[in-house]
């Protein structure tokens, strides 16, 4: 029973929806201030508003992560959906919180924060109705840790190739004033770059781990003959593919730019399907 | 009596396409002025051209020519395109309208990028080049002597140029959009003009790994070189330049554009795709606007950038209150010397006129009369001599302050010219008084 996240996890974890909601507006309403008046009262409110929501929303998902591990009594992470989707939401947060803090860059929060809003909100949606069962081996850990990991990896990937793209086309239709900015293109590139190297070498791992699992029809996880026809295979090979293309670009440079930007966000897209696509898998 | 007018368009009347093709290049304006003096010989022009705005100051007799349609044929001549194609972008003002124009252009009011002290440097170089040509005289020589102290004295006693934002910034700006280090990136400045320099002066502080310099003429583009420590190359080599570079900053005189799509195209597997930021700060442009369709290349005008300098003018109301204050009070100046100026010989002629009129009747008198001393002759002088200057006080009085919409100054002087015959050679009185009709 344990498993099944209670209600007052899933309260606490609405109102932490909530306060990140308000981040986001927030974040979304101190650019607009800043471009009209870097520092007008109105932008400093909305700034300040924005980090206290934020880290209000990270500690509400961190408790909730804590209530939920503590009633399971199983401390170790990604154990059910719920936990993981938590987890991962979580992570990115705090990858928002170190880069504001450490490298700041203007627009990422509200690049990624409906990334975190929606891994929260799926971990309502299949914490509560499906509670993931895993039979603990060396490979599944191994697939877990590299799947999530690459997951978390490719959001970021995702979300920056989303600012490169905003960017570019404000850049390009001359929409962008000056303090409107993102970074330099030339960052988000490099970030998103980063973000799919790691990413795919993870996801490499992971399809391989995760391909050993399915195929041993000794498991009860197997797909059996038709494995290659799983929604969750294809969209995770489809996602590998995209993303070696992404990584492709040094040596074909015509992919560079807005098409690599294109691909990461396609890419976390096809990331996001198959995780979704998890959740209906039999047997697990 | 002189009348002062003006025949231009700028940056709000007229967009980029049709500012540049009647934009004159320093050679042109020259011959422009030769043309002009040619056509409407004893007319006085100024000719100022700039990136933002072409306007031709003239000064002629008030019923002289040319008129405003001979102002517009003369541009569209010279030009040699249809006047139809700039017309509807064109002001035309007239004399103390004019001289507040033209104020408000040196004080940078009328300019896109409020606080600007370039363009007191480009009003000065037409003014010497209209004086070089002799087609500035009596009444321009004054107005734009007054006009460039004008917008000095705007500069040093009002926070105009303070904190504003300049085109080159703006183009930092953008460049740091794009790149986030410079120290492997490769500048390269198309031109050695004055508005590269400004240009180039923002960038070289940005410490970029290559600066290079191309200009036609090498000697320009060593000096440049050697003033931001970078290296003139050859312009007939710009496509293997343009390879290389990932700030272009184009500012030539060239007619026609000089980096089309077809040539970028061509260079952009060489460039292995990198994105580029082409600045284009040339009137005419300098690089064809179907450039910036292709991907990876971020091409931006002089329009673009001075857009985005303008929203910056709003935060400096205060400064244009006192700005357009200095301008007010010199305009008024202005006038009330000019004023003076038409209207004291006319008033000497006719205080003169009517000493005269009054002599030679005092001396008639005298004829008459056969009985008068010296002294009573002294007197009866001093008597005519009271007389018309209490009969010609009040008309002039009323003249020397008529600056009002509906009592022009030149209105009444010409009315006087008219009058009292002040323009005619021999200025004895035509018509018999009445005492004479009688005799």
């Amino acid at each position: 029973m344990g498993d099944v996240p209670s209600t007052g996890q899933l309260s606490v974890l609405v109102a932490a929806i909530a306060v990140l909601l308000a981040a986001l507006f927030s974040s979304l309403r101190r650019w607009r201030a800043e471009s009209r008046d870097p520092g007008g009262a109105s932008a400093f409110s909305s700034r300040v508003l924005a980090k206290g929501c934020l880290y209000a929303g990270t500690i509400l998902c961190v408790g909730v992560l804590f209530w939920h591990s503590h009633v399971r009594g199983i401390w170790r992470p990604l154990e059910d959906n719920f936990g993981a989707f938590l987890w991962l939401a979580v992570l990115l947060a705090l990858f928002i919180i170190y880069t504001q803090r450490a490298h700041p860059l203007r627009g990422l929060d509200f690049f990624i924060l409906p990334v975190v809003l929606l891994l929260l909100a799926l971990a309502i949606v299949f914490g509560k109705t499906k509670p993931h069962e895993y039979h603990e081996t060396t490979w599944s850990i191994v697939h877990r840790v590299t799947a999530y990991g690459g997951f978390v990896a490719f959001a970021i990937a995702g979300a920056v190739g989303g600012m490169y793209l905003f960017a570019t086309r404000r850049l390009r239709h001359k929409k962008l004033l000056p303090g409107q900015g993102f970074g330099s293109l030339e960052r988000l590139e490099h970030i998103t770059f980063l973000s799919v190297t790691l990413g795919f070498a993870l996801l490499t791992v992971g399809l391989v781990t995760g391909l050993i699992r399915v195929l041993d029809p000794r498991r009860p996880n197997s797909l059996g003959p038709d494995w290659y026809r799983n929604p969750k295979v294809v969209l995770a090979c489809v996602a590998w593919i995209v993303y070696a293309l992404v990584l492709h670009s040094p040596i074909n440079p015509a992919f560079r730019g807005r098409r690599t930007a294109m691909l990461s966000v396609l890419g976390f897209i096809l990331m996001i399907g198959t995780f979704v696509a998890v959740q209906f898998m039999p047997g697990k | 009596m002189q009348r002062l007018l003006l025949l231009g368009l700028n940056h709000t009347t007229a967009p980029l396409d049709v500012r540049e093709k009647l934009a004159f290049a320093a050679a042109e304006r020259d011959a422009a002025l030769a043309a002009f003096a040619v056509r409407f010989p004893g007319c006085e022009a100024v000719l100022l051209s700039t990136c933002n705005r072409v306007e031709l100051y003239i000064s002629r007799e008030t019923h002289g020519r040319p008129r405003e349609e001979e102002m517009v044929d003369f541009l569209a001549d010279f030009h040699r395109i249809p006047a139809q194609a700039f017309k509807d972008h064109l002001y035309y003002k007239s004399n103390r309208d004019v001289v507040e124009h033209l104020f408000a252009v040196t004080t940078s009011l009328n300019s896109m990028v409020l606080g600007e002290t370039q363009i007191l440097g480009q009003v000065r170089d037409a003014y010497e080049a209209a004086c070089k040509a002799a087609s500035c005289a009596k009444t321009l020589n004054p107005l734009f002597q007054r006009a460039i102290a004008v917008g000095k004295q705007v500069m040093h006693e009002t926070k105009l140029n303070e904190g504003r934002l300049s085109v080159a910034s703006v183009a930092v700006d953008y460049a740091r959009n794009i790149f986030e280090n410079f120290s492997d990136k490769t500048i390269l400045s198309i031109g050695a003009g004055k508005m590269s320099q400004l240009v180039l002066q923002h960038f070289a502080a940005l410490s970029p790994g290559q600066l290079l310099i191309c200009n036609r003429d090498a000697q320009k583009a060593e000096a440049l070189a050697e003033k931001f420590n970078g290296r003139a190359v050859d312009f007939d080599r710009l496509a293997e330049h343009l390879v290389v570079a990932d700030i272009v900053v184009s500012s030539t005189g060239a007619a026609q554009a000089i980096i089309t799509r077809p040539l970028f195209e061509s260079l952009r597997r060489q460039r292995r795709y990198r994105p580029i930021f082409l600045i284009d700060i040339a009137v005419p442009r300098d690089i064809d606007a179907a450039v910036g369709e292709i991907d990876n290349v971020y091409l931006y005008n002089l329009d673009d950038l001075q857009q985005v300098v303008a929203q910056n003018q709003s935060y400096r109301k205060e400064a244009v209150a006192a700005a357009t204050a200095i301008i007010t009070r010199h305009v008024e100046e202005f006038d009330a010397w000019q004023r003076q100026r038409e209207l004291g010989p006319a008033i000497q002629r006719l205080y003169a006129r009517y000493h005269r009129v009054a002599q030679d009747e005092v001396a008639r008198t005298r004829r008459k009369l056969t009985t008068v001393s010296e002294t009573e002759a002294v007197h009866l002088e001093e008597l005519a001599r009271r007389i018309v200057n209490k009969l010609l006080n009040d008309p002039v009085q009323i003249l020397r302050q008529s600056d009002g919409v509906h009592t022009p100054a030149g209105q009444y002087l010409h009315a006087l010219e008219k009058l009292f015959r002040l323009g005619e050679q021999d200025d004895s009185p035509e018509a018999p008084d009445e005492g004479d009709r009688h005799e």
